[in-house]
């Protein structure tokens, strides 16, 4: 190998180390529950996704602020998305919900306030219906 | 335009139509676009197709617009850069080798299967509204109260044409390397064996066979090296699709002679995972290295300098191709379902081979030019520049959704197919198409491209069509807009016009291409490629008398 490969090998080298080290890291916020620690929830939500259809608790979603929730999405039919927005329509985290399999996710919100669902994942032709505003309600 | 030779018209036959289905590719592109920025102008639209489209049953806007989303990466990648591809290769290949492809008659077979696979699914999705999109995420394809049945089986009986005709093309290429008068002959197994590099881990462990071919050091070209290992990616990618069909093929079948099979008893996770295993042998696999061996072949000829670390690029394709066997799990990052192992390890670290494959490749392309200084920039050289543009941008963006932490804000939002995947295939491998073309015109036919400034306008307008639109829907997908999702409302429009004027500029870049390339070859010849030769000859004969 060339001398001039091999530090242009070391420069791609330095970069991967050092993107991958800050983004698993607990720089990324959510890394700290995610990848770092395994914190207990201190509230446990279950939604089913069927027919287009978002089913949230009847009870409706109620988290504080700063505490972890773990969220179990479940689908009886094709494969959805469960993603959490931001009033200004901004994503706050999302996952696949995948048939036949409990699909969880820890979060800790961190501001108060309403949050939206939506379903990220396309499910036939009906999948933009599958929107909820305020369907998450974060307290101080 | 002078005689050419029978596999030279060949190439140009397959030339002329994969840019028809660029064409028809970047037509529902400005459509799509159209819907997302305003659905009435859309609609306006619509009920023009409406008037030719079979049958009576009515469609809704959201079934007509994912219908086109479906058919949207077929025709242009199974349309445009496969028929690309096909000509391209079925002429540098043998030229490079010094013989005649193998099977000169599976020449024309292809080109017409090609059309026949991309045309069935195409109409399938354009007019039969199927939409269960190109992903076929388990089980919406066999979910016959979201997709039409009729539709899906016209759409999988089209997409298995198209992957038996990528076989046969494969089989073809493979059979043109590997037979007797090469540098040497190799079997099928041996090649394997020496493209995976198992024959150079033997002789690492202290059991070498003196008599296992070395790819790498046995004299084929750096070109035949990567299109060898890369088609070892196209016949796996076939078959995967192809296994995928048939399973749903066989639903589909049964739902139609009324006795529904129970699409519970497909695992929809390792579904996934065998799915994207497959399709992902095209992103993350062939493309790299059929793209890394046009570089190596192109830029050494036009630069007339030798490539640059020639024995490592050779090594940098075997680990590219043992890359892509590892690299599907990025596609399933956003699934929590999915082991964490697998999402960081094959999802995000394996991943990152690319990114030294690509940084080495790239390297070594650029050293190459800078060593050949002065170099005069041609229209080949000029549009591989922007193909190397397009895959630092695109490659750079799929890194960072191909993050264990980033992913959870950046999947299927516009960030995907805006900043990372338009940018790959448009920019990346839509500039490198450009290039070969504009190389080949001019070996092929002796005639130089006529008009310097259209090529000047064709690769502006679509370098900066191609970063106008990324940009727009990479700030929508900050924003939280989502791919594959119809909005109410103007929240995003904005974006979506940034996105649109792209769009259009991508299609001034197309026009001004098309034209430069018709009035080079000459719009009678063109039309004549596609006429019977003995017309061609009574014509010949008549001017001549």
């Amino acid at each position: 190998m060339d001398i001039r490969e091999r530090r242009w090998l070391y420069v791609l080298i330095a970069v991967f180390l050092i993107f991958n080290v800050l983004t698993l890291s607990p720089l990324v916020p959510w890394q700290k529950w995610l990848l770092w620690s395994d914190p207990t929830p201190d509230q446990r939500v279950s939604i089913e996704m069927q027919d287009y259809e978002i089913r949230l608790p009847a009870e409706g979603i109620e988290i504080g602020a700063d505490e972890y929730v773990e969220f179990t999405v479940t689908s009886g039919d094709v494969t959805y998305g469960f993603g959490v927005f931001r009033p200004d329509g901004t994503m706050v985290f999302q996952m696949q919900v995948v048939p036949g399999y409990e699909n969880r996710i820890l979060w800790k919100f961190d501001a108060p306030g309403t949050y939206d669902v939506r379903s990220t994942e396309y499910s036939g032709p009906r999948h933009p219906e599958m929107f909820i505003e305020d369907a998450i309600r974060v307290t101080s | 335009m002078t005689q050419i030779g029978w596999m030279e018209k060949w190439t140009l036959r397959f030339v002329v139509i994969a840019l028809i289905f660029l064409a028809m590719a970047g037509f529902e592109g400005v459509l799509m676009r159209t819907e997302l920025f305003s659905q009435p102008t859309f609609e306006a639209i619509e009920s023009v197709v409406k008037t030719v489209r079979p049958g009576s049953v009515e469609h809704t806007t959201a079934e007509q617009f994912y219908g086109m989303l479906t058919a949207h990466p077929i025709v242009g990648i199974y349309g445009f850069v496969y028929m690309a591809i096909m000509g391209a290769f079925y002429f540098l290949v043998p030229h490079l080798l010094g013989k005649e492809i193998r099977h000169k008659k599976l020449v024309p077979i292809n080109f017409a299967l090609q059309i026949i696979g991309v045309m069935t699914s195409w109409l399938s999705c354009f007019f039969g509204t199927f939409n269960s999109l190109y992903t076929l995420y388990w089980p919406l394809p066999v979910s016959y109260d979201r997709v039409p049945l009729v539709a899906s089986i016209f759409f999988i009986a089209g997409a298995a044409v198209i992957m038996v005709n990528v076989l046969l093309f494969s089989y073809n290429l493979f059979s043109t390397v590997l037979r007797q008068s090469n540098p040497r002959s190799y079997s099928f197994g041996q090649f394997l064996r020496a493209a995976f590099g198992i024959s150079r881990l033997m002789k690492w462990l202290g059991k070498e066979d003196k008599d296992a071919p070395n790819l790498d050091y046995n004299g084929l070209p750096v070109f035949i090296v990567a299109v060898g290992r890369g088609s070892i990616d196209t016949v796996i990618n076939a078959i995967v699709i192809l296994t995928a069909g048939v399973l749903i093929l066989v639903y589909a079948l049964a739902a139609l002679f009324k006795a529904p099979l129970d699409p519970t008893v497909v695992d929809a996770l390792i579904y996934k995972n065998w799915f994207w295993w497959g399709l992902d042998m095209v992103a993350d696999g062939n493309v790299l290295m059929y793209t890394s061996g046009v570089w190596y072949l192109l830029i050494p000829i036009l630069t007339g300098r030798k490539l640059f670390g020639e024995s490592v690029v050779k090594t940098v394709i075997m680990v590219d191709l043992l890359v892509s066997m590892g690299v599907w799990s990025h596609h399933l990052m956003g699934e929590q379902a999915q082991p964490l192992f697998m999402r960081i390890f094959s999802g995000q670290f394996i991943t990152w081979g690319e990114f030294f494959t690509m940084g080495l490749t790239i390297f070594a392309s650029l050293m190459t030019i800078w060593l050949a200084r002065p170099v005069k920039l041609t229209p080949p050289l000029k549009f591989i520049l922007g193909s190397i543009f397009g895959f630092i941008i695109g490659g750079a963006t799929g890194l960072i959704q191909a993050n264990v932490g980033l992913n959870l804000v950046t999947h299927n939002t516009q960030w995907v197919p805006g900043p990372h995947f338009h940018v790959l295939l448009l920019i990346g491998v839509g500039m490198l198409i450009a290039a070969v073309i504009y190389a080949l015109i001019p070996m092929m036919t002796k005639i130089e491209i006529k008009t310097p400034w259209l090529v000047n306008l064709h690769f502006w307008a679509w370098l900066g069509g191609g970063v106008i639109m990324a940009y727009g829907m990479g700030m929508a997908g900050a924003k939280g807009m989502l791919r594959r999702t119809l909005y109410e409302g103007t929240q995003y429009q904005p974006y979506m016009a940034v996105a649109m004027v792209g769009g259009i500029l991508l299609a001034i870049g197309f026009l001004a291409f098309l034209i430069n390339v018709v009035t080079t070859l000459g719009l009678m010849n063109v039309i004549g490629l596609f006429l019977p030769e003995r017309w061609l000859n009574r014509r010949a004969e008549a001017t001549a008398a």
